[in-house]
């Protein structure tokens, strides 16, 4: 994959009128929370406050962690899920799911927090019209970690997931846990032979096993299917997505029990197989009522290496045995399994796939539907949040400048969009349009023109033909 | 004239035998693997009230003299130390296999009857089973006994609820110093569970109502202050109506495994290892 060593970071491209124009959160590397303008500038970094993810709230709130747990013992395991106002004052906080005792570490109540979080009022944490998040009250669904034993899966230590709902108050008042429903996922008997020898085994705590690695977690909120009397999409149902087995689930809030899922495997029926094959996904999630696409699933398929299945030569042991280079943004309808709408980098203007790992993030990443039909695009590995239109046309593009001193990553893991009335207290910013440069005639100082000094015809020489077909490598489906 | 139904290969089985030899009884043995199946199931049509049939199959060995029937090795056991009573509520038909024997309820038996009690846990011992002893707090002395000289491998306390309806929850009375010994004697313990079954019970108006969530905080805290810490093994279990004695209490709706979170949350605040325990 090429990547220039130098390239200009911060707002790049930015076109106010075909932009949803709002505030954007996320978690500057190792700085803390930062809410950006459209043109990039940093109206305020909550300094240090962890964001896994953050998110604003209306009145100039925002979501965070106070901390993370020491690594060696922990994986990902967020101390706390804390709402902070403007001026950094806690002003809710829950950490009492399980008391951690690490060596060396001051014994603590721990949430154990990771990647997902929803507050009442809202079912995906990011703007929709007429369904603000509560900043005072409402529960607070929050997907955390739990170590258990469960020898249908493996004979190893597992570290499972588990979707709790704890009141303003603190207590928890709804429990789910990801390993009691292995048997309803689906797994084929290769797949059950590698998770048992090796369910994504990581070294914290004296090893893990990162099985299901659930990465996003939201309701589905009132739609058109529960409305048509699919109790399958019942408002209260939760869906989520696990990054290593390329589940896509709903769960039945009543029940616990999965009532519609995708994976592990696409090649099952003739809807998936035209879906294709969905690889480490993030950010599963149903549009909710009032934004464009309703009711439909925006998933971020990342791509890269996930699944468990029969050993290929890119997995030779079977575990991450999906392969793909390149990333996809896709909007399905969850009856007939569609794509109603995708980002590729097709898409995008690259070639496919001989550029296609141009638009690639093989971790992380969201994707948030904009109220004017534009998408939001976290391309997080590489720290690249982009606006997109309905139509494909990228009207917004940041870079982020924040790389990591401890893991030297630019990345974004989640940002969002927010309208600038969740901000009151900051008058509504200016608002300049950026033009995308040219790269084939941008100069940095000291570099040479494009043009050549001096052209030479050659006697003789034929017009270039070129096509795909000429190039060394055929495209898996020419 | 004794009477055991066995199984090829059952460890247990042959241990009672072996006490029966040792102490000069006479015996028949029927083996329900083997030549023994017919007799085993005619035996086991005319008795089946009196035979306790776990998930797994019925437990073995049975020990009859025709009149009486005893189940299992511990209970087998007893009557061969104590005759057929003297030990009873101290030993019950158990759930665990291979070499780990539970239905050891050392609160629930005689304490004058200590040495009798004592001996068949030696001679368990002596056949190399691993125990794990239940109380409820009653007979803290006898626990300290089979502690100190080692016949017990893990504890299992149950604590009833909190120190005001504690006996009451038990159906008799139990001393709190008894309570209070018993909780530092399994804290102090290396293999050890703290449990409350998250019962109903009558209430002062004549309702029946569950422990409320902080009934459950204050059983947890009775633990905390007994036992000096707040990181012991603490499980809350679910109510099984069906299993109830008392009929009011059989007809209780039984709680969602969600509705005891409450009571888990609270029972947290002193004991800080908590959990409910899984079902289904």
């Amino acid at each position: 994959m090429t990547y220039p060593s130098v390239y200009p970071t911060g707002t790049t491209v930015y076109d106010p009128a075909k932009c949803w124009n709002g505030y954007t959160i996320f978690q500057a590397a190792e700085e803390g929370a930062l809410l950006v303008d459209m043109n990039g500038t940093g109206v305020n970094l909550w300094k240090g406050l962890h964001g896994f993810p953050n998110k604003l709230l209306p009145g100039g709130q925002v979501f965070g962690h106070l901390g993370v747990r020491n690594p060696a013992y922990g994986m990902q395991d967020q101390t706390d899920l804390v709402q902070v106002d403007w001026d950094g004052n806690v002003v809710w906080k829950f950490d009492k799911l399980e008391y951690i005792e690490d060596p060396g570490e001051t014994p603590q109540w721990m949430a154990r927090q990771h990647h997902d979080f929803q507050r009442a009022g809202n079912p995906v944490g990011y703007y929709v019209p007429g369904m603000d998040p509560q900043t005072g009250e409402g529960n607070t669904l929050i997907l955390c970690h739990k170590n258990i034993k469960n020898p249908k899966i493996s004979d190893k230590t597992l570290l499972d997931d588990t979707i709790i709902e704890v009141t303003w108050d603190g207590d928890i008042v709804w429990e789910w846990t990801c390993s009691d429903h292995f048997d309803s996922y689906g797994f084929d008997e290769a797949a059950k032979n590698i998770l048992a020898r090796d369910p994504n085994y990581r070294p914290a705590g004296g090893g893990q096993g990162d099985w299901m690695h659930i990465n996003t977690m939201s309701l589905l909120g009132p739609n058109k299917w529960h409305d048509a009397g699919d109790e399958r999409f019942h408002p209260d149902n939760i869906i989520w997505d696990g990054r290593e087995t390329n589940i896509c689930a709903i769960i039945s809030k009543q029940t616990g029990k999965v009532v519609w899922q995708i994976g592990p495997n696409y090649d099952t029926t003739d809807q998936l197989r035209k879906l294709g094959w969905i690889v480490g996904m993030h950010h599963a999630h149903m549009i909710p009522r009032g934004l464009p696409g309703e009711g439909n699933i925006l998933i971020f398929d990342n791509g890269g290496w996930a699944g468990y299945g029969i050993p290929n030569p890119g997995a030779p042991k079977g575990s991450k045995n999906a392969l793909r280079d390149y990333s996809r943004v896709i909007e399905i309808d969850p009856v007939t399994l569609k794509i109603v709408w995708q980002y590729t980098p097709a898409e995008a203007g690259y070639m496919m796939p001989y550029d296609a790992n141009r638009f690639y993030s093989p971790f992380i990443s969201s994707a948030q539907r904009l109220p004017n039909g534009n998408t939001l695009i976290t391309e997080g590995s590489g720290g690249r949040i982009i606006e997109v239109t309905a139509g494909h046309e990228l009207v917004w593009e940041y870079i982020s400048p924040y790389w990591g001193k401890q893991l030297k990553l630019n990345m974004v893991y989640r940002a969002y969009r927010a309208p600038y009335e969740w901000v009151p207290q900051l008058p509504r910013p200016k608002e300049t349009p950026i033009a995308k440069i040219d790269v084939a005639t941008f100069r940095v100082p000291g570099a040479a023109p494009l043009a050549p000094v001096k052209q030479t015809a050659v006697a003789g020489a034929r017009p270039y033909l070129l096509d795909p077909g000429v190039l060394c490598v055929g495209a898996a489906d020419e | 004239m004794y009477t055991i139904y066995s199984a090829t290969g059952c460890t247990r089985c042959k241990i009672v035998m072996a006490r029966l030899r040792q102490l000069g009884l006479d015996f028949a043995e029927h083996d329900m693997k083997a030549a023994g199946k017919e007799a085993f199931q005619r035996f086991y049509a005319a008795n089946r009230r009196a035979i306790f049939r776990g998930p797994e199959g019925v437990e073995f060995p049975l020990l009859t003299d025709g009149q009486t029937i005893r189940q299992g090795l511990g209970p087998a056991l007893a009557w061969l130390q104590a005759g057929p009573d003297a030990l009873a509520g101290f030993f019950q038909v158990g759930v665990l296999h291979k070499e780990w024997l539970d239905g050891i309820d050392i609160s629930g038996g005689d304490p004058a009857r200590a040495d009798d009690f004592l001996a068949v846990l030696r001679h368990l011992k002596q056949n190399a089973m691993k125990l794990e002893i239940a109380t409820d707090g009653g007979n803290a002395a006898l626990l300290a006994a089979a502690v100190r000289e080692g016949l017990a491998d893990r504890l299992v306390m149950n604590v009833r609820g909190p120190a005001h309806l504690y006996g009451q929850l038990a159906g008799r009375p139990v001393d709190p110093a008894d309570i209070r010994a018993t909780i530092a004697l399994v804290a102090a313990f290396p293999a050890k569970q703290f449990q409350t079954v998250v019962a109903p019970l009558r209430r002062a108006d004549g309702a029946v109502a569950y422990l409320a969530p902080g009934e459950v905080g204050q059983a947890a805290a009775l633990i905390a202050e007994a036992a000096g810490d707040n990181h012991q093994p603490y499980l809350l279990r679910p109510f099984r109506p069906e299993a109830a004695a008392d009929e009011t209490l059989r007809r209780a709706e039984p709680l969602a495994a969600a509705a005891l979170l409450p009571h888990r949350s609270a029972a947290r605040t002193h004991q800080v290892k908590t959990e409910i325990e899984k079902t289904g």
